[in-house]
C-alpha cells in the first residue's frame, strides 16, 4: 500500500516537470520523427528508436523527481517515515517504468505510419518494453542518487545515455562494426533492450539471443534496485 | 523508560570536520527541551541524527526507548519531524499532502479532517501556493498525522513574520501542554524564553551549558540591573549610589545590584533622607539572550574552526 501511495504521489507531483517533458517526451519523439521522415521505411530502426525513447523517458522522469526531491528536501519526508529504503526505490522505479511505457507506446504510435510490418509478438513486446523501462528507471535512479550535487545528474545521465545510443546497436547494427566493438556492445545495458525489442517486433535479432536479453535485463534491473537501495542507505 | 530521548556521547563527523563532538543529554517524557546555539553549532545535525536522517559516527541515542542506530523504523513510527524548511509537495493540495502522509504512517483517514479543522488549513489549496506561515502550519500538521510521542522541530519559526511566528509558538506550547514531548532547536531568544522547560546551549558541536532558564541565568557574570528615574539627581545622591556603579542612560540611571530587595529598601530610605522624587524604578534579570551571548561569544572552543 505504501509503495502505491508513493507511486501515486510521484505521478501527481512530477509528470509535468520540465525535465520529464523536455528530455522524457519531446526529445525522443522528435528524434524518432527525424529518423522516420529521413528514411521513410524504419522497420529495422524502429526497435532501436523505441528503446531510445524508453531510455530517455524513464531516466529523465526518475532522475527529475529525485533531483527535485533532493533539492527541495521533500525526499527527507520519505526517509523519516516508517518506510523501508527498498520500498522507496521500488516506488520510484515503478512510476518511472509506467512513464517509460507511456513514452514507449506513444513512440510506437508515431512510428506506425513509417513501418511496413506490424509487431510480430505484442505480448513479447510488452514484456521487453516493461523490462527495459524497469532496467532504465533503475539506472536513472542510481545515477540521480550517486551524484553529490543533484543538479549534475542530467549531465552525468547524458554522458551515459548518448554514447549508449551508438554502442547498443540502436541506430547502426552491431554487425556492421569491427569485431572488437562487439564487446563494447555487449557491455551496454541498452543492447539487450534493443535486441529483445527487435526480436519481438521483427522476429529476428542481430547478436543476442532473446532469452539472454531477457535474463540480462532482469539481472540488470535487480542490480540497479540493489545498488540504489544501498546508495540510499549510505547517502543519509 | 522515563526518558523520551537519550543521547550519550553523540559524535557526527563529515570527513575531517566534526560537526557534533560528543554531546549527551536526556529529555523526559512530556518535557519541552531546546537546543540553543548559533548557526553551524551542530543543532540541525543533532536533530538529523536523532530522527534517523543521518548516521551517527559514534555514541548512542535512544528515542522512546528505541535504539536510533538499530531500530530505525520503530523510531520513525514514534516521532514527528518539522524540519527547518517547509518540505511538503508543492503540486499537491494541503489535503492530498496530509492524505499521503496518513498512508505513509498508516494513520486513520479521520485524522486528516481533524488536523484540517484544528489547524484551520485551506484543504483544497496547493501547498506551493500557500504563504510561509500556512506552509509552516501544514508542515507541523503533517508531522502530527500519526500522533507521535515525540515532536522534533528544527528552527520552527525561521523566516516567518511576527504574527505567524507567534501563532506557531503558541501551537508548540499547546502540544507540549497536552503531553507531547517537544525537542526544539533554535537561535531565536523569544522561543527559548517561552517554550522549553530546559535548555542546552550548544557551541562548536559541544554542549556548553544545560538547565532550566533560571539556572542558566545564574551562569551569567552580570548582576541584576535596576533602572531608576529620579528628580533631582544631586551629587550627594550619586555619591551614595557609587557602590552600585551608576551609569546614565536616557531617562535615568542604570545600576547593578546583587539583592534587589535590599537595594529597594536602601533607595527608599535615601528618598526620606535626601528628599528626591522617584518617577520610575524597575529591575531586570539577565535574559537567555545574555546567557547565550556570554556562552557563545569569542569563537568556537576548539580554536580550529571558523565558528
Amino acid at each position: 500500500m505504501k509503495i502505491l501511495a508513493m507511486a501515486e504521489k510521484e505521478l501527481r507531483e512530477y509528470v509535468l516537470k520540465p525535465g520529464s517533458i523536455s528530455w522524457g517526451i519531446v526529445f525522443p519523439l522528435v528524434f524518432t520523427l527525424a529518423f522516420a521522415i529521413r528514411f521513410g521505411d524504419v522497420d529495422h530502426l524502429a526497435p532501436g528508436l523505441l528503446s531510445i525513447s524508453v531510455l530517455f523517458g524513464t531516466t529523465s522522469f526518475v532522475s527529475s523527481s529525485v533531483i527535485f526531491e533532493r533539492r527541495l528536501r521533500t525526499f527527507e519526508r520519505l526517509l523519516v517515515a516508517p518506510v523501508g529504503y527498498f520500498e522507496i526505490v521500488l516506488a520510484k522505479v515503478l512510476v518511472g517504468s509506467l512513464f517509460g511505457l507511456f513514452v514507449g507506446f506513444t513512440s510506437l504510435l508515431f512510428l506506425r505510419p513509417f513501418t511496413v510490418y506490424g509487431v510480430w509478438n505484442p505480448w513479447l513486446l510488452l514484456l521487453f518494453l516493461t523490462l527495459s523501462a524497469m532496467c532504465f528507471s533503475g539506472l536513472g535512479l542510481y545515477i540521480a542518487l550517486i551524484v553529490e550535487n543533484p543538479i549534475n545528474a542530467m549531465t552525468w545521465l547524458n554522458l551515459i545515455r548518448l554514447p549508449m545510443m551508438f554502442t547498443s546497436g540502436a541506430i547502426v547494427s552491431l554487425l556492421l562494426f569491427p569485431h572488437w566493438f562487439l564487446a563494447v556492445g555487449l557491455a551496454t545495458p541498452m543492447t539487450y533492450s534493443v535486441e529483445g525489442l527487435r526480436f519481438s517486433m521483427l522476429h529476428y535479432y542481430d547478436v543476442v539471443n532473446p532469452l539472454y536479453s531477457l535474463l540480462v535485463l532482469l539481472i540488470l534491473t535487480l542490480l540497479f534496485l540493489y545498488l540504489s537501495t544501498s546508495r540510499l542507505e549510505n547517502l543519509y | 523508560m522515563e526518558e523520551a530521548i537519550v543521547a550519550e556521547n553523540l559524535v557526527k563527523r563529515y570527513g575531517n570536520v566534526e560537526a557534533v563532538r560528543g554531546i549527551s543529554f536526556r529529555v523526559k517524557r512530556g518535557e519541552a527541551y531546546a537546543l540553543l546555539g548559533p548557526n553551524g553549532a551542530g543543532k540541525t545535525t543533532t536533530v538529523r541524527m536523532l530522527t534517523t536522517l543521518t548516521s551517527i559516527t559514534s555514541g548512542e541515542a535512544y528515542v522512546n526507548g528505541h535504539n536510533v542506530k538499530t531500530e530505525r523504523l520503530a523510531v520513525r513510527r514514534s516521532i514527528g519531524l518539522v524540519p527547518d524548511i517547509s518540505n511538503l509537495y508543492e503540486e499537491l493540495t494541503v489535503e492530498e499532502n496530509l492524505r499521503f502522509m496518513a498512508k505513509l504512517y498508516d494513520a486513520p483517514r479521520e485524522r486528516i479532517a481533524e488536523l484540517i479543522k484544528d489547524f484551520n488549513l485551506p484543504a483544497g489549496m496547493k501547498f506551493g501556493k500557500l504563504s510561509s506561515g500556512f506552509k509552516r502550519r501544514v508542515t507541523i500538521a503533517a508531522a502530527l498525522i500519526h500522533e507521535p510521542e515525540v515532536l522534533f522541530l528544527d528552527e520552527p519559526t525561521t523566516a516567518l513574520d511576527i504574527n505567524s511566528a507567534k501563532a506557531v509558538r503558541g501551537l508548540i506550547r499547546l502540544l507540549n501542554k497536552r503531553g507531547m514531548t517537544v525537542f526544539l532547536t533554535t537561535h531565536n531568544m523569544l522561543e527559548a524564553e517561552t517554550i522549553p522547560q530546559r535548555i542546552a546551549i550548544i557551541r562548536g558541536g559541544k554542549i556548553v551549558a544545560e538547565g532550566r532558564r533560571n539556572e542558566l541565568k545564574k551562569l551569567v557574570g552580570r548582576r541584576i540591573l535596576v533602572r531608576l528615574s529620579v528628580e533631582p539627581i544631586t551629587s550627594s545622591l550619586l555619591k551614595k549610589l557609587e557602590p552600585y556603579k551608576p551609569a546614565f542612560e536616557e531617562g535615568g540611571i542604570v545600576l547593578e545590584v546583587d539583592e534587589p530587595d535590599e537595594f529597594l529598601r536602601f533607595i527608599f530610605s535615601l528618598r526620606s533622607e535626601l528628599g528626591f522624587r522617584i518617577d520610575h524604578i524597575c529591575t531586570e534579570l539577565p535574559s537567555i539572550e545574555d546567557v547565550f551571548v556570554e556562552l557563545t561569544e569569542g569563537g568556537c572552543p576548539c580554536g580550529g574552526c571558523p565558528l
